[in-house]
């Protein structure tokens, strides 16, 4: 008997990792609910084409790499060009990046540094774009540099209501602009920034076609399905997402037709907030949707602030359209990055009333000081609102599974009573 | 889901700069050429229907009454003159409760000049300037200073004030003197006649000269910055007293609003409190033109609305929106 002994690399061993943190996310998305949609296929072959096979899917195209949502999409479409968003969900990476930053960093951001590390892409972007949002994005900005990689910071202001917030954003924004032109060799004019301003915001709207069925008493499609929709927009050809919702959005009118609902008759409805479930991370939505409740809507980064705000033009020249993409990013954002944020939990109020939702689960990733902070303001407002809120931090690890379902199947528990006794 | 027929879908849904293009033009040919076919809507109006396009127009200008109205000893004023002129008032702010600050928006003739001005520096591709936010504070007061003055100077004519002598006749229509409308409107009639300098008085030359100077401000001002004159019309100072009880109104539901900001870009007044007020329900604030174009780029379902007598008659919606914004469908190529 004689067998091949060939010895892993790293890299592989990196891969053959978070295949196994995809698929198990994948697998739970298809398998533990009872009404999966049919049109989610496409998501599945997405995730596991680019997560288990590692394959790539911008081949021939300049990849431009984006450390968070401030980084406007619409310039880099016109520029030709597609963004990557870097924003990283693996426990593996999150592990690779431990030894690079502080002990107790943002799991995300260790996430993506360790990526970094490993120098590990099937796309790798030939540029990356760092918007100075919190502490934590901007100084691992600087460490992937120190990896060789070709980082630009794009400085962006952490407060929102004046003026010179909004010039030196604007601004900003044409640093970016003429840089990220300068870097393709390609102009922007006004009508491929127009188009690609069409087509962004036509995404948004289908996505605001989406969340219109999780508005209605029988919701049709569940919350993790929408994080894997949502999510797929940070790295996904546009077009063909573009087209994968469109049949999504069929479906979800034929189950309409015939009133499909993907919880039980009593699961309270939730409102999520917080740091942003990222794939494979799903730890916290996979809890609260196996514990008998659905989440209707969200608030984060990786979800609704992505995709809720369109950018509206006065005059369509380039002036204008520069400033309205610009305004886009900065005036509507909630991002706990700024010093006040009333904006934030006004959204979140906003959204219990229009989604008609029984409570609110916050999560913090341990280690995002602005949420973990921000918990304070957010839970006295859910408090005068009369809004049941639960606040929880965890990670990226799979550990804590047991403790926080627990907490989170009380939370749901005491919903339960609530709208019993409200009847 | 919503009846895909109901009018409220098809107004909400609606393109509002064309239909304010049009409105506007046929609001201009009436109070411009209304004359000729006989249409006389009385010397009360709250917009600017210039008495010197005396042919053509189909009203006339309250601010020119209001000096006129004003002309009069103490005496006079006390007795018959005083009834005059609240009666006029009164009718005044009928006339502008109907359409509150629409006029501005939508009848005014001036102020559809200067979008016509507007329109062709889009054209030309050359970006709108913008106050800073502490000059547009600053500049807030000036209209009241005008309209105090214009109050004030008819009555020093008549009567003498404090010890002052008599002001000079030649001030008798002090606002009409340097009013861009005086010489813009009647050169829409073929009439250029009032370009001149009057050199009969002292009073005369400095009163006409700021009228040509203010008239050269007015087209160049409003070719670089959107509806320049408006920041100081005394008209709407004058219109902003009356405000209140307006039968149109725009409202704004705050806890539907984002802060997004999308009403403010859009506002040709710059008016901050449009995005950042969430507790006011109404936002016809002093320099509001009722255009109702931060309602059409508001993409939040049922923020902002104009209202007539508590019907809503135009409101916010994600819908309408997407569609005045072409973001309904996927084109690779739009046609401009």
């Amino acid at each position: 008997m004689h067998t091949e002994h060939t010895i892993e690399s790293p890299n592989e061993r990196q891969n053959r990792h978070k295949a196994m943190e995809a698929v198990h996310i994948l697998n739970a998305l298809k398998e533990d609910f009872k009404s999966p949609l049919k049109s989610m296929d496409y998501f599945y072959d997405l995730y596991e084409k680019v997560y288990c096979r590692h394959e790539p899917l911008h081949e021939g195209k300049t990849k431009i790499g984006t450390m968070c949502i401030q980084i406007p999409s619409e310039i880099i479409y016109a520029l030709d060009a597609v963004p990557i968003r870097l924003c990283n969900g693996f426990y593996t990476d999150d592990e690779i990046g431990s030894d690079l930053m502080p002990q107790k960093s943002c799991p995300l951001v260790k996430a993506t540094v360790g990526w970094f590390a490993s120098d590990n892409f099937t796309d790798k972007p030939s540029i990356v774009y760092s918007p100075t949002t919190c502490d934590q994005k901007t100084k691992a900005g600087v460490i992937l540099k120190e990896f060789g990689h070709d980082v630009i910071d794009v400085g962006f202001p952490r407060t929102k209501e004046s003026e010179e917030s909004r010039a030196y954003w604007r601004e900003s924004v044409k640093h970016f602009a003429v840089n990220l032109s300068k870097f393709q060799g390609k102009k922007l004019t006004r009508s491929n920034m127009e188009n690609s301003i069409k087509k962004v915001g036509y995404a948004q709207s289908l996505y605001h076609r989406l969340c219109d069925y999780r508005k209605e008493h029988k919701v049709p499609i569940l919350g993790v399905e929408m994080f894997l929709i949502t999510n797929a927009f940070f790295f996904d050809r546009i077009d063909s997402w573009m087209s994968a919702v469109e049949k999504i959005l069929l479906e979800l009118e034929e189950r309409k037709r015939s009133s499909v609902h993907v919880a039980g008759k009593a699961s309270p409805r939730i409102v999520y907030t917080g740091s942003p479930p990222i794939f494979p991370n799903y730890k916290i939505p996979l809890i609260i949707e196996n514990s008998d409740a659905l989440i209707v809507a969200d608030e984060s980064c990786s979800s609704n602030r992505m995709f809720n705000d369109m950018v509206s033009v006065d005059e369509w020249n380039l002036y204008d359209m520069i400033d309205s993409v610009s305004d886009k990013y900065l005036k509507a954002c909630t991002c706990p990055i700024f010093t006040q944020n009333d904006d934030r939990i006004r959204r979140i109020v906003r959204l219990v009333r229009d989604y008609s939702a029984d409570g609110v689960i916050y999560q913090a990733f341990a280690g995002c000081q602005v949420y973990e902070m921000e918990q304070r303001s957010v839970l006295a407002a859910m408090e005068r609102e009369g809004i049941p809120i639960l606040y929880i931090e965890s990670d990226y690890s799979p550990s804590q599974q047991g403790q926080l379902t627990t907490r989170v199947e009380a939370f749901i528990e005491s919903l339960k009573n609530r709208k019993r006794m409200k009847k | 889901m919503k009846n895909k027929f109901s009018l409220r879908r098809v107004v909400n849904n609606m393109n509002l700069v064309r239909f304010r293009f049009w409105f506007q033009i046929v609001a201009f040919a009436l109070i411009v050429y209304g004359g000729y076919i006989g249409l006389d809507l009385g010397d009360k109006l709250p917009t600017f229907a210039c008495v010197f396009n005396s042919e053509g127009t189909g009203g006339k200008c309250y601010v020119g009454e209001l000096q006129h109205d004003l002309k009069s000893t103490f005496d006079t004023l006390a007795g018959y003159a005083g009834y005059a002129f609240l009666i006029s008032l009164g009718m005044f702010a009928v006339w502008f409760w109907v359409l509150n600050k629409g006029w501005c928006g939508f009848v005014c003739p001036l102020g559809t000049m200067q979008d016509w001005l507007t329109m062709l520096r889009e054209k030309t591709k050359i970006r709108f300037s913008e106050y800073s936010w502490a000059n547009r504070g600053k500049i807030k007061s000036i209209k009241y200073i005008l309209l105090f003055l214009l109050l004030l100077l008819p009555v020093m004519i008549a009567n003498s004030v404090f010890g002052i002598p008599k002001l000079p006749n030649g001030l008798s229509m002090p606002f009409c003197d340097i009013c861009p409308g005086r010489m813009m409107i009647p050169a829409f009639t073929g009439d250029f006649n009032q370009f001149y300098i009057d050199f009969s008085s002292k009073t005369d030359i400095v009163m006409t000269t700021i009228g040509m100077i203010m008239t050269g401000l007015f087209l160049v001002g409003s070719f670089i910055k959107k509806r320049f004159f408006c920041y100081f019309c005394p008209m709407a100072a004058l219109q902003y007293i009356f405000s209140k009880p307006a039968l149109l109104k725009l409202y704004k539901d705050g806890a539907k609003c984002t802060r997004c900001g999308d009403c403010y870009r859009a506002c040709d007044m710059d008016i901050l409190e449009i995005a950042d007020d969430v507790t006011s329900k109404n936002l016809v604030t002093e320099d509001c033109t009722l255009c109702l174009k931060c309602v059409a780029a508001c993409p939040e379902d049922g923020c902002l609305e104009a209202n007539f007598m508590g019907a809503t008659i135009f409101e916010s919606t994600k819908e309408g929106f997407i569609l005045r914004m072409a973001m309904d469908q996927n084109k690779e190529n739009h046609a401009h």
